[in-house]
């Protein structure tokens, strides 16, 4: 059964979200359009653009294990022909030495350790690897001299560029947290970006005789 | 409620008891690590692993390696270092041996892999009842050569009693080693991987 006071507080709580509902629809308006405001700016998160430095190829780079003296980089072209599309791609030659004092293990140089950076918000290419000694993936020694070395990104058959920006991923040795259960011996894995090297690419024809 | 009387408290002891009583058990066997038997060998031994066995019959160094494989024109890869190549005889047993991760260790702490490019290049296991023979070829450098060691490490997926082969390749000085590296050959041919019956 209702008693009277409870009826009365209702009355009371009636007027009182009433008398200031205007107040509260304003209030949550302003917040949504400050929401909406902040987004349309960019977010909270300020833009710092590029933490890295950016280098000037002929350029030597430490990076996790690995140490790259970036020589040149060449536009590979090859024109259409009866039974071929146009294709194009874009190699980078550079010297690789491995300096896994960690380690001391050999190894081959992964893929998405090189990146090439469109620009202009596009999507990064991860490389194809390192080519050395005419064999893709070759296993580098520790403590040998550098090996000479490219590497291929895959780039639309039209490109064409004066500049072309190399981002360098380098891996960490550390180990995964362990209080999920994992393993806390330290390994090579979560690379970040360490720097962005700057090469002009030559371009160059090539014909089916370079295949050979 | 009373929580800790004398029977709980007694059952306790019993259990703290029995746990240690476990750990003064001796095993038949130690292993020098829990789940991994361990058999040492050297050039020319028949090793266990699992109830298959590896040999390695013969090492070679060279300044140049060249597949059999490959086509006639085909140029020899060369290296700032020098190779080691280990020719090896399988005989698989019964059960399917696990892969074998063939690497180098050498007393410096260099870790070898086997070089990337040649297709057949590695050590495996043919099927049950017959035996095989191949060559793996590693990269070296030739100032860290001392105490050079081959192991064979099974990737497990699971957390069972497996062996580990280590085989001592006999370089137990630099001095032994540089004469190795001296005398290597101009060019390793890399000869195709053989498949025979076991003879048992």
């Amino acid at each position: 059964m209702e008693s009277l006071d409870d009826v009365i507080d209702a009355m009371i709580a009636d007027r009182v979200i009433h008398r200031h509902r205007r107040k509260w629809l304003i209030g949550i308006a302003l917040v949504v359009v400050l929401a909406l405001v902040v987004l349309a700016t960019g977010g909270w998160k300020e833009k710092v653009g590029r933490t890295v430095p950016t280098l000037t190829a002929p350029a030597t780079v430490e990076s996790g294990k690995w140490e790259y003296n970036f020589t040149k980089a060449e536009i590979r072209v090859r024109k259409k022909s009866e039974y071929r599309d146009a294709e194009a791609e874009l190699r980078v030659y550079f010297d690789l030495k491995n300096i896994d004092s960690e380690e001391q293990t050999s190894d081959s140089l992964q893929g998405k350790l090189l990146v090439f950076v469109p620009g202009g918000g596009q999507d990064y290419v991860d490389s194809n690897g390192a080519d050395c000694r005419g064999e893709l993936n070759w296993v580098i020694v520790y403590g040998l001299p550098p090996e000479s070395c490219y590497t291929t990104f895959k780039v639309p058959a039209d490109f064409t560029s004066d500049l072309v920006e190399i981002g360098v991923q380098g891996e960490r040795y550390e180990s995964d947290n362990g209080l999920l259960g994992a393993d806390e011996d330290p390994y090579w894995h979560n690379e970040r970006p360490d720097a962005v090297v700057q090469l002009k690419p030559a371009v160059v024809d090539v014909t089916e005789e370079d295949d050979k | 409620m009373k929580l800790y009387r004398p029977a709980t408290i007694l059952v306790g002891v019993l259990f703290v008891l029995l746990g240690g009583l476990t750990r003064l058990a001796t095993p038949e066997q130690v292993f020098e690590e829990q789940n991994l038997e361990v058999v040492h060998g050297t050039i020319g031994e028949a090793l266990k692993y699992g109830d298959s066995t590896v040999t390695i019959t013969r090492m070679k160094f060279a300044k140049g390696v060249l597949e059999e494989s490959g086509s006639d024109d085909d140029k020899p890869i060369e290296t700032n270092g020098v190779y080691v190549a280990l020719e090896w005889d399988t005989v698989r047993g019964i059960q399917k041996p696990s892969n074998t991760g063939a690497k180098l260790v050498a007393d410096g702490g260099t870790v070898y892999e086997p070089i990337g490019g040649l297709t057949d290049s590695g050590i495996d296991f043919p099927e049950a009842g017959f035996a095989k023979t191949g060559a793996v070829v590693f990269e070296v450098n030739p100032t860290d050569l001392k105490g050079l060691t081959l192991q064979l490490r099974p990737s497990m997926f699971y957390n069972v009693l497996n062996s580990y082969v280590e085989v001592d390749l006999g370089i137990p000085s630099e001095d032994i080693a540089q004469q190795l590296v001296d005398g290597a050959e101009a060019q390793y041919v890399l000869q195709n991987p053989v498949v025979r019956v076991a003879s048992s």
